[in-house]
């Protein structure tokens, strides 16, 4: 697998406070990587450079380079057109609660672009099927969004995301407001969207990181401390703090 | 860097393993003064320690078990789970092969001195006592050497065996006695050396190589 996503001495700063610390990484196309580390320690932040959210913070600002099959999204590509190649899933499902089902996965393609009905209906339908929700909610497609279970709603908004047919998805914490069997539902999802897409998925779950990812990223204080395999990071890290992290003695 | 402590729960399995490790070295002074004093009544005693001891293994399997899902360890507790499973099989299996000892002691019931017999029994003896140290003082190093003091009870072993190959006059049942001891007594040498690996496994994640 070749390095879709890479970041290269990557800082940022909300107003004087350092964010993140000189971090340089790259990760591989069609895997998960999951991000961890404590509270604070620069996780969302993180992400956020990747698809240049974090400049949208007021005082926020970002150096070094995050290079998307090696161009480099803040000086070479225009931060609607990164958004678009990488999408965002958030801690809490955010569906559009004045849009139906259907609406919600195709809002964004209709703010992108020219597309038909017969086309945005079939859009719809292949990103509900690509996150299972297709069987769940076919009767019910002019339904509000906001209507489904917490766990549906989390997966339209995947849906949502893929229609925008991401070469990347960040996920925050996409899962620590469902329940347990709605937490499997989107585990098993990122199995089936790594074959089209790349992922990197914040969770404060170690346990989620071992099962869903093929990568584990470990921040500290702003500082990627150990990125490596998972297995192998989950069994013999090579860093203390990552070990001490990893067995909750902090944290 | 502090070293990490235990949580809880690794507590109660070393403590379990502990007490499975007395049991076994209980067995194998009784097997030291069967080999000395041509004692032949040891089974019965060995049997019940080997019951227990193999109990415990299977308590310490489940504490293992339960471990694992409740507390889903990773990294050196997810190792020291891994090895306490694997160390609990050794020591009962080490207590088996003690009883294995006491029933040829009992069935063979004939006077067979052999000098290097003994003094084999107690090196692999040593070697089990230092693994097990090794193993609950979490020593890699203490562990690596034990892994090469295996090839002395390999050539004690085979030295025997060699002798007897060679010898003019044979008593079968004394050839049998002390072949069979011997090479129960190389395979106890063998689990030792596969605690041995265990612990460099748990203290630096690292597996070392078995040849």
């Amino acid at each position: 697998m070749e390095t879709k996503l890479e970041v290269k001495n990557l800082n940022a700063w909300f107003g004087e406070k350092q964010a993140l610390k000189n971090v340089s990484a790259g990760f591989k196309g069609n895997s998960v990587t999951a991000v961890i580390g404590p509270s604070g320690c620069g996780k969302s932040t993180f992400i956020r450079c990747i698809n240049r959210m974090h400049e949208v913070v007021p005082r926020a600002r970002v150096t070094g380079e995050v290079l998307l099959d090696g161009v480099d999204i803040y000086t070479s590509m225009d931060a609607m057109d990164v958004r678009r190649k990488v999408g965002m899933v958030f801690q809490r499902p955010n569906p559009f609660p004045n849009m139906s089902v259907v609406d919600n996965v195709v809002a964004g393609l209709k703010l992108a672009g020219s597309y038909g009905k017969d086309e945005l209906s079939e859009m719809a339908e292949k990103n509900l099927k690509a996150v299972g929700l297709w069987e769940e909610v076919k009767d019910e497609l002019r339904k509000s969004g906001a209507s489904l279970s917490g766990g549906q709603q989390q997966r339209l908004c995947i849906a949502r995301a893929l229609a925008m047919e991401p070469e990347v998805i960040l996920m925050d914490e996409p899962t620590s407001a469902l329940d347990p069997a709605s937490t499997t539902k989107v585990e098993e999802l990122l199995q089936q969207l790594k074959k089209f897409t790349t992922i990197l998925i914040i969770t404060h779950n170690v346990s989620q990181a071992a099962r869903v990812s093929d990568m584990t990223a470990f921040f500290y204080l702003g500082e990627l401390i150990e990125l490596g395999e998972t297995e192998s990071m989950f069994k013999a890290p090579q860093n203390p703090l990552t070990e001490r992290y990893i067995t909750g003695r902090f944290g | 860097m502090m070293a990490l402590k235990d949580p809880d729960y690794l507590v109660r399995i070393y403590d379990q393993m502990r007490e499975m490790y007395n049991i076994v070295e209980s067995a194998g002074s009784e097997i030291d003064d069967g080999l000395s004093n041509k004692k032949r009544n040891l089974k019965t005693t060995l049997t019940e320690q080997c019951q227990e001891a193999q109990i415990m293994e299977e308590q310490t399997v489940e504490m293992c078990i339960e471990a694992m899902i409740r507390h889903q360890p990773f990294a050196r507790d997810l190792r020291a789970v891994s090895a306490a499973m694997k160390v609990s099989y050794d020591l009962s299996r080490i207590c088996r092969y003690l009883r294995n000892i006491a029933e040829i002691l009992e069935e063979f019931d004939v006077e067979c001195d052999d000098p290097d017999l003994l003094p084999l029994y107690r090196e692999g003896r040593k070697m089990i006592h230092l693994s097990l140290e090794a193993y609950f003082g979490k020593d890699a190093k203490a562990a690596a050497d034990i892994i090469k003091s295996d090839e002395v009870v390999d050539r004690g072993y085979e030295a025997i065996l060699n002798r007897y190959a060679m010898a003019e006059k044979k008593s079968g049942s004394c050839i049998l006695f002390n072949g069979i001891t011997a090479r129960i007594i190389e395979r106890m040498a063998d689990h030792a050396s596969y605690i041995s690996h265990e612990t460099i496994y748990l203290v630096t994640g690292r597996r070392v190589d078995y040849r």
